[in-house]
């Protein structure tokens, strides 16, 4: 008890942030996540621009403002509403960093490069992976008839991950950086992912099913009589060309390349020369 | 129309890409969202929707995880959509021009992404300073002015003048090549939802992507019910679980 006292008078006048300054950084964040975005350093500049607010407030000597900023201007990547926790614990710690002068530059900058990757992960599955393919693939079914819905329907996935970046943002600040980890391991959020990586899954598949269409053209004559190709595909089970063609990709990413720019110029390649030889 | 239509386009190519609010660019993007501007401007939003749907199909799984994209889905309905509404292309059609335009616009994407880590040392220099607002010039206003220069004339042009030389060029292109590039917009989508499975990365969750696929295979259901189903599914499994480790 005596010591917290010793500790609070030795420290400077402490200036707490308030919610709107939470909230300002939020919105600046998700306006700019991607807009500064350069292969060197990825969101660092936007990450930089969304503290500028909260550090402007907690640091009023020039030196330290400036240490500040060029600490949030390294490399920083992750998934734009899920890795809001880390904006939220990096408030806390600025704030008492600037306070109590006790947590070192390494710890804040190791907080967001540690977190970055597993929270990525989390936000593409479920963000990229499952809601975004589930209310655009429902938004075409209604496009498809001429239907303005399908216009609309999409701005329901920016409503959601808008809400959920910044619930996320401020709970991180409130629980702060002991309990992030905590909060990554607790069963809740395997469960999600887990529930969303079968959801993701399933649609995937009929998804791929509604909208990869390939058929071939190859025909045979054997002893007079005509066979076609894809007669026999289809007696033993529709769709086998679109769900090879799936699969096929799915073990190029997974064993070989990444490059998606020179797996898509491949497709269109193949597909091109495919028909030219009369095989598509 | 030719006009206000090229303005629209090349105007929703540079904000969509400049990806101002990190889910709402992911909406704008969206050949079927950008379809209803581009209809109203033509008078006819039936016939957008349509064609924005069928474009929108190519791109539907594709996810930008990490540092590439895989097409630009925006440039692709930026140019098509519009263009299909001035020569009166088939909705279908439409896709054949919109799978080129995807590609170029990767390019688009790499340039600016390479360009703008000059803005990122040069917020270095203005953070050495204390400068505050210079650091906010370098993450908003400089990358915003490099869009517009590398982005909206490049569409406004293309739309502008294209239009008639595109519906001369489909006059002459060979017939292999029109079906090659149809055949590539319905194969593409492949592409898609094989690096959202990747991301997903849950291996012994595969047999789920079989199911669905034969679901709609074999039994012709909609995206709606397998969403419904595959929800059912995914919270059954999950309660299951749940239920198991109580015992």
């Amino acid at each position: 008890m005596e010591n917290t006292v010793e500790k609070k008078m030795n420290s400077k006048e402490q200036v707490l942030l308030t919610k709107k300054d939470i909230n300002k950084s939020f919105y600046r964040w998700y306006f700019d996540a991607e807009v500064s975005n350069c292969y060197e350093r990825q969101q660092g500049v936007a990450f930089c621009y969304s503290m500028i607010p909260c550090l402007k407030k907690l640091y009023t000597d020039k030196g330290e403002l400036s240490g500040a900023l060029l600490r949030h201007l390294n490399f920083f990547n992750s998934q734009g509403t899920w890795s809001t926790p880390i904006h939220g614990i990096t408030l806390s710690m600025e704030e008492e960093r600037a306070s109590e002068g006790e947590i070192t530059d390494g710890a804040i900058t190791g907080i967001k490069t540690g977190l970055m990757g597993p929270l990525a992960g989390i936000g593409d599955t479920i963000d990229w992976g499952t809601l975004k393919t589930i209310i655009y693939g429902i938004a075409v079914t209604f496009g498809i008839t001429g239907n303005v819905l399908g216009a609309i329907i999409p701005f329901a996935f920016m409503l959601i991950t808008f809400f959920i970046g910044k619930n996320l943002w401020a709970l991180g600040y409130k629980i702060g950086k002991e309990s992030v980890k905590n909060i990554l391991q607790a069963g809740w959020i395997k469960e999600l992912i887990s529930a969303t990586s079968i959801l993701g899954l399933f649609m995937m598949g009929a998804l791929s099913a509604s909208y990869v269409t390939l058929t071939t053209a190859l025909k045979f004559k054997i002893a007079g009589t005509e066979i076609i190709l894809q007669d026999i595909l289809d007696s033993i089970a529709p769709g086998i060309l679109p769900l090879l063609v799936v699969f096929g990709i799915y073990y190029i990413l997974k064993n070989k390349s990444q490059k998606y720019g020179r797996i898509s110029l491949g497709i269109v390649l193949i597909c091109i020369l495919g028909a030219f030889i009369g095989l598509f | 129309m030719v006009f206000a239509l090229a303005l629209a386009a090349g105007i929703w190519w540079w904000i969509g890409q400049s990806k101002m609010g990190y889910t709402f660019h992911a909406v704008i993007c969206q050949p079927i969202v950008m379809a209803l501007p581009f209809g109203i401007i033509a008078g006819d939003v039936g016939t957008a929707m349509k064609i924005g749907a069928n474009v929108e199909m190519v791109y539907l799984g594709m996810v930008a995880a990490g540092a590439n994209i895989p097409a630009d889905e925006c440039l692709a309905g930026c140019i098509s959509i519009p263009i299909a509404l001035l020569t009166g292309m088939d909705p279908a059609a439409a896709v054949t021009l919109a799978v080129p335009f995807g590609l170029l616009g990767v390019f688009q994407d790499q340039i600016r992404r390479t360009l703008q880590a000059v803005f990122a040392h040069k917020a270095d220099a203005y953070a050495e300073q204390g400068n505050v607002k210079g650091i906010e010039r370098c993450a908003v206003a400089y990358p915003l002015a490099l869009g517009f220069l590398l982005r909206f004339p490049i569409v406004f042009a293309a739309i502008y003048l294209g239009a008639d030389v595109v519906e001369k060029l489909l006059d002459v292109i060979p017939e292999w090549l029109t079906h090659g590039l149809s055949v590539t917009g319905s194969t593409l989508p492949a592409l898609g939802f094989a690096i959202t499975i990747f991301i997903i990365g849950k291996n012994i969750y595969l047999p789920f992507f079989i199911i669905g696929f034969f679901a709609v295979q074999y039994l012709g259901i909609s995206t709606m019910a397998a969403a419904i189903f595959g929800t059912c599914i995914a919270l059954l499994i999950t309660f299951l679980r749940r239920e198991q480790m109580a015992k």
